[in-house]
């Protein structure tokens, strides 16, 4: 059971011009679809955040991003996205090991599949909407617990605070990750836990040194993408709680979209500062899955 | 190895013949129209031109705000041409956005007209982004309602109310003190995000109006009075809507009285809508019409405007939208403005219509301040 | 790569029998039943609000409203040939560049994540204000027409799939061995077409399901690019249907909800393996 080494005919002199050239050419149609409908925007984005409000070219949006109300929503951007992929990965993986490993009917991995498939893009108004029939003030849940004596809502809990919006955004985290770690579950090979059975491994021993080390590059992978996900949402949160948290996104909704304020430079520089936030967070990533791939040797 | 790379050079093609055939498509020319008054002969010519263009592109127009479904509805019936409706729910930036991208572009994506709230129609001129244009009735609009040149007027009004559901509530409150009474603990929204509502944001300034204070001063009175409201728990920090109130999840909300009647006919009465207009602190808001100066049609565009300003398109706005149409003084003045149109408006008497700069000026003061005075802990 | 596959006797004592019913269901069924609980409950309150439309009883008024109106079939019909269409595009791209990277290129290898990861940084709105500034002059005019903002809009959805598809793919190529099996399959004379199409995705069909329901339930529900690209798709006409209105967006929600799920169940029967006879 061996990882992915470093492949040995990677990138060197040793192989000739052509076949380098043919890899490029492997992945050029990515770059070309990818540069002319996502890296084209993006650098529109870039430019523009360069606008000032005069109509010139300026820094000093990026000046304005340091003000204290943007880094705190930053903050708050990061808090909660950190939240979800870790509790969304964690349970997302439990659900997932219980449909693929844990011996339930074969009915219910589809069921849950397919439903998970629905269920992670279920966001914005209608969830925000199915959540407040639930937990809100005229919530069914809500109304249960009045039925049996206690009043949710005055003794302190709200469905608008930050745990609420995390219990909310977990509704599209947990199908997320399980749809996304299925492939790797099903990679576990039966043959490495019947030998490590035959040597006389428990499951937790079976699960600390053989799976969950083949399974970290995966789950941590899965991970950030649960963490982007939770980054980039907007709709969700301004739909259960306005602008009351001022998450980044809803900070560039203010300074594009509303009503009120219209600097939209500051909006696309705050945006840039999203971008840099992601490719930081994939750094760190990358470096996570390098120190993960080598414990497997 | 060749082969792959043959595959690769085909596919590339594939993809580049898709584009291709997308080119291929019509391509209008745009042409930016030269500012022309309307006048009652030149209406023929311009009803053919529009004609001819065959489309308005319109956005953020919904059909239940201020009975824009029934106004677009006379239009296309009027004039038979066709109606693009982009975003209904796209923000005055979002407006000017549009325009933004769209410039040069033939397509279905450009808006022709925009609506957007009065402190948008001077940025958007500066930027160039509209063009002028006198409509046949421009006389009969009050002066402080439109820009002199022509580039934007005002198009409808209305005053702010407390709307209530009946259904949860049981005592309308009347003025803005009286939402401060324990009765309305947790009950008491504002239609939007104060930071990115026009409406939202002209409550905050009107509840400090209600309290005595005058111009600036009464933005600042008017954060107080939403801490005060936050501290005794009477406060839900979260936007209203017609449904949050329908639903009673914000059982009291300050809005337009033209979205709480709307309201109201809506839910015919599951359950029943009533609604306040406070004296005290009486704030009128004054949305304005402007052409693209990038529209591609711009004949249709200033068909529209005609409509919009002809008695048909006012009364459609006070008819079926509730809303004080701009030529509302003057409609009363000649009798154009039947009784019973006239009897489902609330009055407006004595409402404050402030100018550009004073709302520029409050809402420095109030954007800069709400997020620590009402500052709701996060977490 | 071969592992043992047989007990072996170790010490003269046989390793115990292989706990399968022993090693309860217990911990998976709660899993299950939480999870499940967690998703119906607020199913299942929407579905009780929908329900609510008439005053004083309940009744399905407001799901009536919903399917009388013809553009409800047309559009979802067109947003679900969005959806395939994003869905070939995506895996065209995004297949052939996991395997390139994972085989050929590992130095690329965050570059290419970071690519994918953009589209949730850019917000709708920026993107779609930033596609048209892009394609609305000549010579890249694409614009112009319906049919051509179409094709532009798959194309955006095909980008919005990109983390998803990427992820799920690496996932299943890492479950594999790719390095072993592509050069078995060398050594064995097969070109670069033969080992993709006839080794790397018949093993990495759950990958791809797993990308095709995700990229098939963010085109169906996508709103805000649509909308600005003047596109009558499903989104738009879910929204024009809840726009200040009560008890009607709860209706549409279960409806939307029912058939995603319907057609997922679709996609997910088509593409289910064929059943292989054993040894």
């Amino acid at each position: 059971m061996k990882a992915e080494a470093q492949p040995s005919f990677v990138g060197g002199a040793t192989r000739p011009l052509r076949a380098r050239l043919a890899d490029w050419l492997g992945v050029l149609p990515f770059f070309l679809f990818s540069g002319l409908f996502l890296i084209g925007p993006t650098l529109i984005l870039a430019y523009r955040s360069l606008e000032n409000q005069a109509g010139g070219l300026s820094l000093e949006n990026y000046a304005n991003i340091g003000t204290p109300e943007v880094i705190q929503s930053y903050g708050l951007s990061i808090r909660i996205s950190l939240a979800t992929a870790l509790v969304g990965g964690i349970f997302g993986f439990l659900l997932a090991w219980a449909v693929s490993l844990g011996g339930l009917p074969s009915g219910f991995r589809s069921a849950l599949s397919t439903f998970s498939g629905v269920a992670s893009n279920f966001a914005g108004v209608p969830l925000a909407a199915a959540f407040i029939y639930t937990l809100g003030r005229i919530g069914i849940i809500t109304a249960l617990f009045e039925w049996l004596g206690v009043d949710l809502y005055d003794s302190g809990f709200t469905l608008y605070s930050f745990w609420g919006l995390v219990l909310v955004y977990l509704y599209f985290q947990f199908p997320l990750m399980l749809l996304v770690i299925l492939p790797s579950l099903d990679g576990l090979k039966r043959d490495w836990r019947e030998a490590a059975e035959n040597l006389g491994a428990t499951s937790g021993q079976y699960w600390r040194k053989v799976a969950l080390p083949v399974l970290m590059p995966s789950i941590l992978g899965t991970m950030i993408l649960l963490f982007g996900n939770a980054f980039g949402a907007h709709a969700t949160a301004y739909a259960l709680t306005g602008g009351v948290f001022p998450l980044a996104t809803i900070l560039i909704g203010r300074q594009i979209s509303g009503d009120v304020l219209h600097n939209p430079g500051l909006g696309y520089a705050v945006a840039m500062g999203m971008v840099i936030v992601m490719a930081i967070s994939i750094i760190i990533y990358s470096v996570l899955q390098r120190r993960s791939e080598r414990w497997l040797g | 190895m060749t082969r792959h790379l043959k595959r690769q050079l085909i596919s590339l093609l594939a993809v580049l013949a898709l584009l291709a055939v997308a080119c291929g498509g019509d391509t209008a020319v745009t042409t930016v129209a030269p500012v022309t008054t309307g006048a009652g002969g030149e209406m023929q010519g311009l009803i053919d031109a529009a004609k001819a263009e065959g489309t308005l592109s319109t956005i953020a127009l919904p059909h239940d705000w201020c009975g824009y479904g029934a106004v677009i509805e006379g239009f296309k019936a009027k004039y038979g041409l066709a109606v693009n409706e982009l975003n209904p729910d796209a923000g005055s930036g979002d407006e000017l956005e549009a325009i933004r991208a769209n410039k040069g572009n033939p397509g279905p994506q450009a808006p022709d007209v925009i609506d957007v709230g009065v402190a948008f129609g001077p940025t958007a001129q500066e930027e160039g982004l509209i063009q002028a244009y006198k409509v046949a009735t421009w006389d009969e609009i009050p002066d402080d309602a439109k820009e002199a040149t022509g580039y934007w007027y005002g198009d409808y009004y209305g005053v702010l109310a407390l709307e209530v559901n009946k259904a949860e509530v049981a005592n309308t409150p009347q003025e803005y003190a009286d939402l401060l009474k324990p009765e309305y603990k947790g009950q008491v929204a504002l239609s939007g995000d104060p930071l990115a509502s026009n409406a939202a944001i002209l409550t905050v300034w009107a509840a400090g109006l209600a309290t005595g204070a005058t111009g600036e001063a009464a933005a600042q009175a008017g954060l107080e009075f939403f801490k005060q409201l936050n501290d005794a728990g009477n406060f839900v920090p979260i936007d209203g809507n017609s449904a949050s109130v329908g639903k009673g999840e914000t059982p009291v909300m300050i809005d337009w009285t033209y979205n709480a009647i709307a309201n109201d006919v809506n839910l015919a009465g599951n359950p029943d809508i009533e609604f306040a207009v406070p004296e005290a602190g009486k704030m009128a808001g004054l949305y304005v019409q402007a052409i693209s100066a990038y529209a591609p049609h711009p004949n249709a565009a200033k068909l529209w405007m005609e409509y919009l300003y002809s008695d048909e398109g006012q009364l459609l706005w006070a008819g079926k939208g509730f809303c004080h149409p701009i030529r509302f003084e003057a409609m009363v003045a000649a009798g154009t403005m039947p009784a019973d149109i006239l009897a489902q408006l609330p009055s407006s008497e004595g409402a404050f219509f402030p100018t550009v700069d004073e709302i520029n000026a409050a809402k420095k003061v109030v954007t800069e301040g709400w997020p620590t005075v009402v500052g709701v802990p996060v977490e | 790569m071969t592992v043992v596959t047989a007990p072996v006797a170790v010490g003269g004592k046989l390793p115990p029998a292989a706990p399968s019913a022993k090693r309860s269901r217990f911990w998976p069924s709660v899993f299950f039943i939480a999870g499940a609980l967690y998703f119906l409950t607020p199913l299942v309150a929407t579905g009780y609000w929908s329900l609510k439309a008439e005053k004083d009883k309940l009744g399905f008024e407001a799901y009536r409203r919903i399917f009388d109106d013809p553009e409800f079939a047309r559009s979802f019909l067109e947003s679900i040939v969005n959806a395939a269409a994003a869905i070939v595009l995506s895996l065209l791209i995004i297949v052939p560049t996991a395997y390139w990277v994972t085989l050929r290129i590992p130095r690329l290898r965050t570059v290419v994540e970071f690519i994918t990861l953009l589209p949730f940084v850019i917000p709708g709105v920026v993107l779609v204000f930033g596609l048209i500034r892009l394609y609305s002059r000549p010579p890249l005019l694409l614009t112009a027409t319906y049919g051509s903002s179409r094709v532009l809009l798959v194309c955006a959805y095909a980008c919005l799939s990109f983390p998803y598809m990427y992820r799920s793919v690496d996932n299943g190529l890492r479950a594999l061995n790719v390095r072993s099996l592509t050069e078995a399959a060398q050594s064995l004379g097969a070109g670069w077409a033969t080992i993709i199409t006839r080794i790397i995705l018949p093993n990495l069909r759950v990958a791809l399901l797993s990308g095709a329901l995700l990229t098939f339930a963010i085109v169906i529900g996508e709103l805000t690019i649509a909308l600005y690209m003047a596109q009558r798709t499903f989104g738009p006409f879910m929204a024009d249907l809840v726009r200040n209105k009560v008890y009607e967006p709860a209706a549409v929600a279960i409806v939307a909800f029912a058939l995603t799920w319907a057609a997922m169940g679709v996609i997910a029967w088509l593409t289910r393996a064929r059943k292989t006879v054993a040894r």
